[in-house]
């Protein structure tokens, strides 16, 4: 028989439960695999999953360059400066908030830092740290409105895109800067490339990988992420469990800020250009990309794998609708009926999967 | 023993004096039902003991000791559970997270908030204790809670009280929504913790369930305590007619009489 023992005070685990847990454990454990398979067909991601091959297997057979290396080293080489903010942007919107400022934050930061470098004669190391703590600073004001105040997340950083957007603007009086073109530590760390056979890949593809990987770590498995999805499930239980949901929710705008802010140095030092106006609707393209993905816009829900896969599927509509042949002003008329397809397709197999 | 003593605490939302003054006792070992009707300012009151607002005014006893309940963590750390009746369960987490939900066991503690969760440890401690309470059948620890009923969710809040061993275990209304079995779970479980020597705070509409299991009742009424009485000493009528504010045995005497 299994005995808790309640006299214990103050929260201690009984280590018995633990052992006769265990030991009951083993004939379990079979059923729950059985399931977590068919669950994980009906999951979002795997949805997703889907249709990307079949995105990617009608642009292979529509033209016969969608699959080749300079269009895939093309293709990887955008990926990762959005993809990097959908990271943040899936882990906040999992918890239940949204930032409409990362499109003008990826074109404030490099602006910031090269006016520092070319105009203050700063060193660009510094100049870099400089912009680290902006994006910072940005992120906490976003967090700490819409927590303390308690304002919701799309006006206060709606408010801050005008704001942001327009400090990148009038610092720079509209006109572009030659961005960082010296070879350096920070440029390869940041834009440097390396060939693998008749592949080309940027070190930001790294970047990306690593940040997903760390992303991964931390929504599915480590103690932040239960309380991340908690918050956006329901905020009041998980404050009544203890969970500092305010402080979380903090962190994740400062981190969604700076992945923005990082994103846009990629960006800057890749094409050797720093624009003000850099990023300009990026934001909603990063959140198409994590709901594509199977995040759910009202919290609790959140998967990067589903994310990295949204990231892939925008990123070869863009790509594969210029290589067919669809005229220029025509895109977003595909991007957005493509988007709409999926979420549509996202809700029935929700319901679907509520049903059963 | 005296386990909590509440000292006069006071309340107001804006104009609305939720808690006028309340003052009251809990021993070692005791079922304390808290009654009265809705609005009385019942769970204000154990909202306030359970750290989820601060109070305007009074003091809060610990074992004797006056402490100062800043937020759910305190009352927690306390050894004070509550299951509140509006809120207890984050519906996209499965159950096993759901009860390790802020005392998450993990392996790595030095990593902090990054210290990955022990899953194969949530996983057995929640279905372990998913059969200890018997009053859920057949639940699977990783189902999302979003999937269970009214009355599932509420025994997966009341097992996770359980699991954590505390001192004062406070329930607003836990039998609302449960069937008949679930409830006779419940009574039976207040009755456990109490003879295992902790103390329970017990509010409910249910006066029956009271006579069952309560030691002692407190009746609250537009904010503040208006009764104290032992079960023992009282019984189904005199309680519902102080928790009206009607004399119910004058007026029966009265019809009587005609
Ligand atoms: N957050 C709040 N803001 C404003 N007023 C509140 C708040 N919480 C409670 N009140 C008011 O305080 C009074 C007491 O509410 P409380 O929830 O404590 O009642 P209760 O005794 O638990 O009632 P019930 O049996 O219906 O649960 C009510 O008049 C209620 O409207
Ligand atoms: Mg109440």
């Amino acid at each position: 028989m299994m005995e808790i023992d309640v006299r214990r005070a103050g929260g201690g685990r009984h280590p018995g439960v633990w052992f006769d847990a265990v030991m009951t454990i083993a004939a379990e454990e079979e059923m729950p695999r059985a399931k977590r398979r068919s669950s994980l067909i009906r999951s979002p991601q795997f949805s997703s999953l889907v249709i990307l091959i079949v995105l990617l297997a009608v642009f292979a057979i529509a033209d016969a360059n969608f699959l080749s290396p300079l269009n895939i080293s093309n293709m990887m080489a955008f990926l990762p400066e959005l993809g990097i903010i959908a990271l943040g942007m899936t882990l906040l919107l999992t918890a239940g908030e949204f930032d409409l400022s990362v499109g003008a934050v990826f074109g404030l930061a490099p602006v910031v830092v090269m006016l520092l470098v070319q105009n203050g004669g700063v060193d660009i190391g510094v100049a870099l740290l400089a912009g680290l703590l902006l994006c910072i600073a940005i992120g906490a004001i976003n967090g700490l409105i819409v927590t303390k105040i308690g304002i919701s997340s799309f006006l206060v950083t709606l408010s801050m895109l005008l704001v942001v957007r327009g400090a990148a603007l009038y610092i720079t009086q509209g006109f572009p800067l030659k961005s960082w073109d010296q070879p350096g530590f920070f440029v390869t760390l940041l834009a440097g490339s390396f060939s693998i056979g008749t592949f080309r890949f940027y070190t930001s593809l790294w970047w990306f990988i690593g940040l997903s990987l760390l992303a991964i770590y931390v929504l599915r498995y480590a103690k932040l992420g239960n309380w991340i999805s908690a918050i956006g499930s329901n905020r009041n239980a998980a404050v009544a469990r203890g969970v500092p949901a305010d402080a979380v929710k903090i962190w994740l705008f400062i981190l969604t800020s700076v992945l923005a802010g990082l994103a846009g140095m990629i960006s800057a030092f890749r094409i050797s250009a720093a624009s003000p106006v850099a990023g300009t609707g990026y934001e909603l393209e990063v959140i198409a990309m994590v709901v594509v993905g199977g995040t759910a816009l009202t919290g609790g829900r959140g998967t990067i794998l589903g994310t990295i896969v949204g990231a892939l599927i925008l990123r070869s509509i863009r790509n594969g609708i210029v290589l067919i042949g669809v005229p220029g002003l025509a895109y977003n008329i595909f991007v957005g009926v493509i988007i709409l397809a999926m979420l549509i397709l996202h809700a029935l197999l929700q319901k679907n999967a509520a049903r059963s | 023993m005296e386990v909590l003593r509440l000292q006069n605490l006071q309340k107001s939302f804006g104009s609305v004096r939720a808690l006028k003054s309340a003052s009251f006792t809990l021993n070692e070992g005791e079922v304390v039902a808290l009654l009265g009707d809705n609005g009385a300012g019942k769970s204000t009151l154990i909202k306030a003991i359970s750290g989820v607002f601060p109070v305007d005014r009074g003091d809060i006893y610990v074992r004797g000791q006056k402490v100062s309940i800043r937020s759910t963590r305190d009352a927690m750390d306390l050894g004070i559970e509550t299951i509140h009746q509006d809120t207890s369960l984050a519906p996209d987490l499965s159950i096993a997270r759901n009860l390790f939900l802020g005392r998450e066991p993990v392996n790595l503690k030095w990593l902090g908030v990054f210290a990955p969760l022990d899953l194969a440890q949530l996983r057995d401690a929640a279905s372990a204790l998913l059969k200890r309470v018997g009053i859920s059948k057949k639940l699977d620890a990783d189902a999302l809670v979003s999937t269970l009923s009214g009355g599932e969710r509420q025994s997966i809040a009341i097992s996770r009280a359980m699991q954590f061993a505390a001192k004062v275990i406070i329930l607003d209304e836990p039998t609302n929504n449960l069937g008949v079995e679930e409830t006779h779970g419940v009574l039976r479980f207040v009755k456990e913790v109490r003879d295992a020597g902790h103390s329970v705070l017990l509010i409910t509409h249910n006066i029956h369930h009271v006579f069952q299991v309560a030691d002692r009742i407190i009746v609250m009424r537009r904010g503040e305590i208006v009764a104290e009485q032992t079960v023992a000493d009282t019984d189904l009528l005199t309680v519902e007619s102080i928790i009206t504010g009607a004399d119910m045995s004058a007026l029966l005497k009265e019809t009587r009489a005609k």
